[in-house]
């Protein structure tokens, strides 16, 4: 029979997956979402008034950081680096010979969802974990170590980040549009391949390759920017998160640019599962025939989508500088303004993933109780079943979709403070600030609006 | 000593060796045969737009394969479910098919629910020779559209279910019948198969009301339900459907036709929610009764009990999350039958195939059993479909109560194909 039913009810591994389900999408749908964004919309815009009418240090006080921990630096990053890359091609090897099922398969959950949803949203709202969890670069050390060799070439200067940036395009790609992205054979091929080439580029080009080519790393070290934890004058500080932004210098325009593409690749993520897309496609939703139909629509729509926010966010730059009278060349608007996107795009991934995140964790607990498929009950959960029934109360939903409301809020609120405190440092005085930012805080209030409208539209994916 | 015993020992392993090598090739393959477990390649929807129904008929589909295996299996060989995620998407699904015959040396393929996936996958089934064994209730198989090596054993198609719905209506509802269904595939058999059978019983249908599928708000096309509608189908799916009800509700209000709906569009969503109250006092087809009945036999109580879902049809470790109970039966019911077939057909391996296709052409009666759990079935070999009873449920304070049994009979159609006839 046709099932579209279905389309009610469906969760699945995370790309292309917002954990819809029958009945979460059907209390959503019930929910005063229109009310829920008027209040998400006006909380962003009142922290545009406050700003505009608190003294100008107001915003940089709130992001001043508390030293925690006269820290020495802790040795044996390398040491855990090497134990993620055992991990990983034990991983690899299980993609390859373990269960076919990517919700038994260790391989696809450890990437989709420890990764991808677990230690990116950690990385963005704790601090870089990934100093000490890249796969590559405790053997990179360890190589160097053992021959005692340098690189043999030196890394091309000119390319900078935008190897990254294409990368990271490449992985949005693979992840939004590939047919089978959780198949775990084919997914050990990618995953493989991929760190077998980064590797290469790390023992031929030296760790600049890991810093500018790498895209994972790179995005990674984007995201890290946004930690409530990370490093100050030698000590470990806390401080809301962005602080680091403030902290460090802006970022080059190919970094910049991919922080930009992080937010648009994470909005076109939802954008493709709503009815609205499916319209653009002309796709039944309640029938959606398969990702192998939708690999060209999805691939031309993420670079529009992420072309589009690049021209929307540069023009609103460029009309905040005539607007403020300061003239800076728009490259380097976007190169100043650019981090203050990093919020928004974090609180999004938080969001999106939220309800993937609750029944994945699921699997990946069943995963870890047995991680070879051999029956065991390493966990003693030995009558365990998945459950997705908090999809199934209304209280559950509202509690669920409120929380990720939050989240997209709470970014927006926290870009809004960012890019206020960076024009003030950038020696604009508070009117010329304000100012300045009219253009940028419109387009952050209209997405805030675009942000609750995708987690409250109704979904065929 | 030692030395001679264990001289004797390795001549007897070389001698023993060289008897085996002398074997002709086919006595060795039989025997390496029958050690090797029965793979059963379980085409699943894991992800993708059917993920929800594919975790239940996962958990069906691990329950019936433990049950055979702790009954000593198949011809004495046990049954390994060889899961593949098919996506829901029909070019991955003849994928994984050819995967299943040719890397994971599966003797069948099985499991397959929506019908995109099916159409798509079962011409590389016939091309492969892989027996198919689709879980769909599409009406595709049945209607000759497939091939030989596709079969639907375990669950009913959606032709005999609506028809079989009609003489109830008309008798203990009413013979004026306006429809409100998906204007798509879906809503369209519905709309095809009951305005037929429905005028067979002598009512009419006075109003056809597609809504196109996108739509998430209905009050507009509730004044084109006629004022003299005696009965309102509706089968509504997709997010949208809570929002339907309320709607309906606030429309109607307490003076509201008979209502009569697929739980197709409740599956899997609690009864009990709140906003669906209004459904109190109305009808539901429901493919396998979803709430424990009074006179519930001691099968469905056994095939609860091995799936692990309650009374309520919700699994045993959340009661707020309601299974597939509908539809997911139907993997346990094909299991069963891929079970009987091999051991009727004496099946050892992929060169028997076609005697296994053969041999569940030649079924007829299935008894209601542990095997048959949802109720009594007769196969048709010809059209490759099993027509079984349907239920009729009323919704009482929350509780789907059956009211009406169809009996076999009210399911059946003439035949639009005969599969027997096509070589292998």
């Amino acid at each position: 029979m046709r099932r579209p039913i279905t389309a009610m009810l469906l969760f699945t591994l995370c790309p292309c997956a917002a954990y819809a389900h029958a009945a979460e999408q059907g209390f959503v749908l019930l929910l005063p979402t229109d009310i829920y964004i008027a209040a998400g919309a006006a909380s962003v815009a009142l922290t545009v008034i406050l700003m505009a009418i608190l003294p100008p240090g107001a915003a940089d006080r709130l992001f001043a950081t508390r030293a925690i921990l006269r820290r020495a630096p802790v040795k044996g990053r390398h040491a855990v680096s090497l134990l993620v890359t055992l991990l990983l091609v034990t991983l690899v090897w299980q993609g390859l010979a373990g269960p076919r099922d990517p919700l038994r398969n260790p391989l696809p959950l450890s990437v989709w969802s420890v990764w991808w949803i677990g230690l990116v949203s950690l990385q963005g709202l704790l601090g870089n974990h990934w100093r000490w969890t890249n796969p590559w670069t405790g053997l990179g050390a360890g190589l160097h170590r053992l021959t005692g060799l340098r690189a043999p070439l030196r890394y091309p200067r000119v390319l900078g980040h935008w190897p990254a940036v294409l990368g990271f395009l490449a992985f949005a790609g693979f992840l939004l549009a590939d047919i089978a992205p959780t198949d775990p054979a084919r997914l050990a091929l990618a995953v493989g391949l991929y760190w077998y080439a980064m590797l290469l580029g790390l023992v031929l080009f030296g760790p600049a390759w890991m810093v500018r080519a790498e895209a994972i790393t790179v995005a990674m070290r984007a995201y890290a920017r946004m930690g409530a934890l990370g490093r100050r004058r030698g000590r470990l500080a806390l401080g809301l998160p962005g602080w680091q932004i403030l902290a460090r210098p802006s970022p080059p325009l190919a970094l910049a640019v991919l922080m930009v593409i992080l937010l648009g690749t994470g909005s076109f993520d939802g954008l493709n599962e709503t009815f609205w897309w499916m319209g653009v496609l002309g796709l039944n939703p309640l029938e959606f025939p398969g990702r192998s139909a939708v690999t060209g629509a999805n691939l031309t729509g993420l670079l529009i989508a992420n072309a589009a926010l690049l021209a929307i966010f540069a023009g609103a730059l460029w009309l905040g500088e005539r607007l403020a009278g300061t003239h800076r060349p728009v490259l380097t608007a976007m190169r100043l303004f650019a981090p203050s996107i990093l919020p928004i795009a974090l609180g999004y991934h938080v969001a999106h993933y939220l309800t993937a995140a609750l029944v994945e964790g699921q699997y990946v607990l069943r995963a870890l109780d047995d991680p070879l498929g051999r029956g065991w009950h390493l966990l003693g959960l030995t009558d365990f079943y998945v459950t997705t029934g908090f999809f199934n109360t209304p209280h559950t939903v509202r509690t669920i979709w409120l929380a990720q409301a939050g989240a997209v809020v709470l970014g927006h609120v926290v870009a809004i403070l960012l890019a206020h405190a960076i024009a003030i440092r950038d020696g604009a005085e508070t009117r010329r600030a304000v100012l300045g930012q009219a253009p940028l805080a419109l387009f952050m209030i209209a997405y805030t609006v675009f942000g609750l409208w995708l987690l409250a539209s109704p979904r065929g994916l | 000593m030692t030395l001679k015993t264990t001289r004797r020992g390795a001549l007897t392993t070389l001698a023993g060796a060289a008897g085996a090598a002398s074997l002709p090739l086919w006595a060795r393959y039989a025997q390496a045969q029958t050690s090797e477990p029965i793979r059963i390649g379980f085409q699943q929807h894991a992800t993708g737009i059917g993920a929800a129904y594919g975790r239940w008929y996962g958990r069906t589909t691990d329950a019936a394969a433990k049950l055979i295996n702790d009954n000593g299996g198949i011809n004495g060989r046990m049954v390994e479910i060889v899961a593949e995620d098919d996506g829901t998407d029909p070019k991955r699904g003849a994928e994984v098919l050819e995967k299943f015959a040719n890397q994971h040396g599966c003797d069948v393929g099985f499991g397959t629910l929506f019908s995109h996936v099916v159409i798509g996958s079962a011409p590389r089934a016939g091309e492969l020779k892989l027996p198919y064994f689709v879980v769909s209730e599409g009406h595709h198989v049945a209607s000759g559209m497939l091939n030989r090596y596709t079969l639907q054993p375990g669950i009913t198609d959606v032709k005999s279910q609506v028809q079989a719905m009609a003489p109830y209506v008309a008798e203990n509802l009413g013979k004026k019948v306006t429809m409100v269904f998906p204007d798509f595939a879906f809503g369209h058999d519905h709309r095809d198969f009951f305005t037929a059978a429905i005028e067979a019983q002598g009512g009419e249908v006075l109003e056809h009301i597609a809504i196109p599928p996108s739509e998430t708000s209905f009050t507009k096309y509730f004044p084109k339900i006629p004022r003299e509608t005696e009965v309102l189908y509706h089968v509504m799916v997709g997010p949208a459907v809570l929002t339907f009800v309320k709607e309906l509700g606030e429309f109607f209000g307490p003076s509201r036709p008979e209502m009569f709906g697929f739980i197709d569009s409740l599956e899997a969503v609690d009864l009990a929610s709140p906003g669906l109250d209004y459904l109190d006092g109305t009808y539901f087809w429901e493919g396998n009764p979803r709430h424990a009945q009074e006179d519930q036999s001691e099968y469905d109580k056994a095939f609860r009990a091995a799936v692990g879902v309650n009374e309520r049809g919700a699994s045993i470790s959340d009661p707020s999350d309601v299974s597939t109970y509908a539809h997911m039966f139907g993997c346990w019911e094909t299991l069963h039958v891929i079970k009987a077939g091999m051991e009727a057909a004496g099946y050892a391996g992929p060169n028997d195939r076609a005697a296994l296709i053969e041999a569940v052409e030649a079924m007829t009666d299935m008894p209601e059993s542990l095997a048959h759990p949802q109720g009594a079935k007769i196969f048709n070999g010809k059209t490759h479909q099993v027509f079984g009873h349907q239920y009729i449920s009323r919704v009482e304070n929350g509780n789907l109560v059956k009211v009406h049994t169809t009996s076999i009979e009210d399911t059946l159609y003439p035949d639009e194909v005969d599969y027997t006839t096509q070589s292998f």
